[in-house]
């Protein structure tokens, strides 16, 4: 990928007076549907939720989602390409949240194509956002082509989502090898059903990173809460009661350096095990 | 008799559209068609995985495409069935490998020596996705009861009546509990969202995840629901006019809680 080559050396100069800049990570995956922008704005509330100022970023031109991710749609009235064409101030375009009052949108255009984005700009853009913001986090289109090179362009981290799934893996190993040694990517793991694992029926978090050895950032468990709250617009972090909520805050945690225990996800016998269990059989 | 090109499609990732294209092209052989399965996502495919085929390719693609091999030596055939192969993507190399122009020229050329031609899109709307459009005739969108990938099939099906071209609507990983107690979108309010006729409607299923990574399509199982959703699917495909399957009806567990009740 040359154009990631060439911008290899802007980075170098522009990091060499950055030492107040805030953090800028890309979340990335290749494989659509695994949950990059579910796991974009739950990180993102996250991270506000523990004071940080956080930006987060669309890179989905044509195809947005977070914000409906975070039940903004509403409130959205410009975007990204608006700003690079300097249409509208960045302030302008900039949505705040509804939830949490430090974290800010900046959609992608729905009608509007990747091919369309400037990536110089785009990288000058996200330099912008990290004078102002801690934590300036990139939602990635799925695939590897010009939307995948434009969300990555700006980024000095990259936090790659897979499932614990053949196809998922193999997207998540492509990635890495894209993405170069400019970063090293964290792994999340994301909808973990610990009953199929058991019951070896889905690959376990060690089988996943047997395969990609990546550091691991987190593991979210597959929940129908998920759906419920993409649907509702309401992340999931922003919930006291959820596992998946304190899932979220650990990652996030671990992002701001925090020291916080390995992360795992539990398996709890179920009524269908006791039965199962109860008449004998080995379902 | 030229074969009927079909893409299958849905903007967003991960919605099934790898799976659904599998086991709908493996429920066609079924029947006896000559069906042949491209693999559109040049640089991340995934398809020979859920076919179990991935140690068997030699040529892919972009081979054809450059010349480099016979479109015949590339087709890896399933041995499970009678009458199917895939042509699979190149995985070290970028879309813009291939032109829209190329991709119609070759599934034309595998047209002429089958019944079906069923191309797996990649996701998004970039170049991928109009490589993958450019050699067909017919789209089927697989989308989800969620309202990102809704919003994302709406925003493809524009795209593919822009170019007159005929949509079916699969609605993927329904589950029927959830729509019962309101914290999924019906199969109806997805329809009436999209205003696209249906084809199918497939419930989720968790043995999906296993018979995927195991690369054995789920329609090879004599015990899985699925099997029969997929030969529907085939037959509607086929022209015939077959009652969608009522999913309404209580598993082991809801017809346990009801005995219960009942006693």
């Amino acid at each position: 990928m040359h154009v990631l080559q060439t911008q290899d050396e802007q980075r170098v100069q522009s990091d060499a007076g950055a030492a107040a800049l805030g953090r800028a990570i890309v979340i990335t995956s290749g494989k659509g549907g695994v949950g990059k922008t579910t796991t974009t704005a739950n990180l993102g509330t996250a991270l506000a939720r523990r004071g940080a100022n956080v930006a987060l970023i669309d890179a989905d031109v044509g195809l947005r989602n977070l914000d409906i991710v975070l039940g903004l749609e509403s409130r959205v009235k410009h975007h990204v390409l608006d700003v690079l064409e300097e249409q509208v101030s960045l302030e302008d375009a900039l949505v705040r949240d509804k939830n949490s009052p430090t974290l800010y949108l900046l959609a992608a255009a729905q009608t509007r194509e990747k091919d369309e984005v400037d990536t110089q700009k785009m990288i000058a853009l996200v330099q912008t956002l990290r004078e102002r913001f801690e934590y300036v986090l990139i939602d990635c289109p799925a695939g590897i082509e010009r939307g995948f090179q434009n969300a990555v362009a700006g980024a000095q981290e990259a936090i790659v989502v897979c499932t614990p799934e053949v196809s998922a893996v193999r997207d998540v190993d492509r990635v890495v090898g894209l993405l170069g040694n400019r970063f090293t990517p964290q792994l999340v793991i994301n909808r973990v059903r610990p009953q199929l694992v058991k019951k070896g029926k889905m690959l376990s978090v060690e089988d996943v990173n047997n395969i990609l050895r990546l550091p691991l950032l987190g593991v979210i468990a597959d929940e129908p809460d998920v759906i419920v709250s993409t649907n509702k617009g309401e992340p999931l972090a922003l919930r006291t009661d959820s596992k998946t909520a304190s899932a979220y805050h650990a990652i996030a945690a671990r992002i701001a350096g925090d020291d916080v225990p390995a992360p795992t996800v539990e398996y709890k016998e179920t009524f269908m095990d006791k039965l199962g269990a109860f008449f004998g059989g080995r379902r | 008799m030229s074969a009927r090109k079909i893409v299958f499609t849905s903007g967003k990732g991960g919605v099934g559209k790898t799976t659904t294209t599998a086991n709908v092209g493996a429920a066609l052989a079924k029947h006896g068609k000559r069906v042949i399965l491209v693999d559109a996502d040049i640089g991340l495919r995934n398809l020979d995985l859920v076919l179990g085929l991935e140690k068997r390719i030699v040529f892919d693609l972009v081979e054809v495409v450059e010349g480099r091999c016979q479109v015949r030596q590339a087709l890896i055939k399933d041995k499970r069935f009678e009458s199917l192969s895939i042509l699979p993507a190149a995985q070290t190399r970028d879309k813009d490998a291939v032109t829209e122009e190329q991709m119609a020229k070759v599934m034309d050329d595998l047209a002429a020596m089958s019944d079906y031609v069923l191309i797996d899109c990649p996701a998004g709307i970039e170049g991928g996705f109009r490589n993958a459009v450019a050699g067909a005739q017919e789209a089927i969108v697989v989308t989800t009861p969620e309202v990102s990938a809704i919003r994302d099939a709406d925003r493809v099906i524009g795209k593919l009546t822009e170019r007159s071209m005929p949509v079916r609507l699969i609605v993927n990983r329904i589950r029927p509990d959830m729509v019962r107690t309101g914290d999924m979108l019906s199969v109806d309010d997805v329809c009436e969202i999209l205003s696209a006729e249906l084809l199918g409607i497939v419930p989720d299923d968790e043995e999906i995840i296993d018979t995927t990574n195991r690369g054995e399509p789920v329609v090879l199982s004599e015990t899985n629901r699925l099997r029969v959703i997929y030969d529907k699917i085939a037959r509607r495909l086929e022209g015939e006019l077959v009652p969608f399957t009522n999913l309404d009806t209580p598993g082991f567990l809801g017809r346990l809680i009801g005995a219960l009740k009942a006693g």
